[in-house]
């Protein structure tokens, strides 16, 4: 749960970094409702099922990764 | 240390647009410390070009790489095949960096990547306060070590003006009144006599108000380089 982390406030730091990927992902053109972050405990299989199937309902709605699709061009960015 | 913080991703896409190839040159000292302009950051500014660009329908060639030092020739002399081959040099050095690569290369078109802001220091993780004007005149020996040109909004040298309440900058609360901080330094010190001795205007010449400065050292030049000068 938030603040309630294996590595103490390591998930309120990643809280904080992913708004910045968020700002980051809208400013390079791609939405940023592609990405989400949830806390949750290992014991918590049912919630993690939701959260997933939630998740991937959102994405579909966005459709595919724009960047696979740009016309003459590698279909994914290179990871470096 | 130099302190910078990156422009935003918008202004980047509108300093390359008329590049087919572009480097983006991160530096690995004072921009590397202030998470700015360093090696992680270079990447990640390459591969949000080389998306957004896609996206735009204009994609761009975007490499990076990173020298120690962008203020200094011999780390400039180590990348220079890769600069000359590019449109355009995305420099995330601070301005003496942009300007190292524009002297040192002249037919290269470089831009920055980052807005130089201050002289200063972290005083915790992910939080940069100035210390420093480089005003060429050093008063700190008279104020206990807290610099009252960098760090009083008015920059005074006699104490705090009418502004001061609480122990902060009228301002911003957020900001501490220089003055204060001076007097409650030197109070703990037991030095308080110091401020009883008035400070004259400052000669600003030394400061930027003398114009562009410069530093010549007689014994740490070269021969051959002299000549050249």
């Amino acid at each position: 749960m938030e603040g309630d982390c294996h590595y103490l406030e390591g998930n309120l730091n990643a809280r904080r970094r992913v708004e910045y990927i968020g700002q980051l992902l809208d400013q390079i053109g791609l939405d940023r409702q592609r990405l989400k972050m949830i806390n949750i405990s290992a014991a918590m299989g049912n919630e993690f099922a939701q959260h997933a199937v939630e998740f991937t309902n959102q994405i579909t709605e966005l459709g595919p990764n724009p960047l696979t699709h740009v016309q003459g061009e590698d279909s994914k960015e290179k990871t470096r | 240390m130099i302190i910078a913080e990156q422009k935003p991703l918008s202004e980047i896409k509108e300093l390359v647009a008329s590049a087919e190839q572009v480097l983006v040159l991160g530096c690995g000292t004072c921009v590397t410390v202030c998470f700015a302009g360093g090696d992680r950051e270079a990447q990640i500014v390459a591969s949000s070009l080389r998306m957004s660009t896609k996206l735009d329908k204009q994609p761009k060639q975007v490499d990076h790489v990173t020298v120690q030092r962008q203020c200094e020739w011999e780390y400039l002399d180590q990348v220079s095949e890769q600069i000359e081959a590019v449109d355009i040099v995305l420099s995330l050095g601070c301005g003496i960096g942009v300007q190292a690569v524009a002297e040192h290369f002249p037919n290269t078109w470089v831009v920055p990547g980052l807005n130089t802001t201050f002289l200063g220091l972290p005083v915790e993780q992910g939080v940069w306060d100035e210390r420093c004007a480089a005003c060429g005149d050093c008063v700190l020996g008279l104020t206990g070590g807290i610099c009252p040109i960098a760090r009083c909004s008015k920059s005074l040298l006699n104490g705090p003006c009418g502004g001061s309440e609480d122990g902060h900058c009228e301002i911003s609360p957020d900001t501490p009144c220089a003055w204060q901080l001076i007097y409650d330094r030197l109070s703990s010190k037991g030095r308080l006599e110091v401020l009883m001795d008035l400070q004259p205007p400052k000669n600003w010449s030394t400061s930027r108000d003398g114009g562009p400065r410069k530093i010549v050292r007689e014994d740490l030049r070269l021969v051959d380089q002299k000549e050249e000068n």
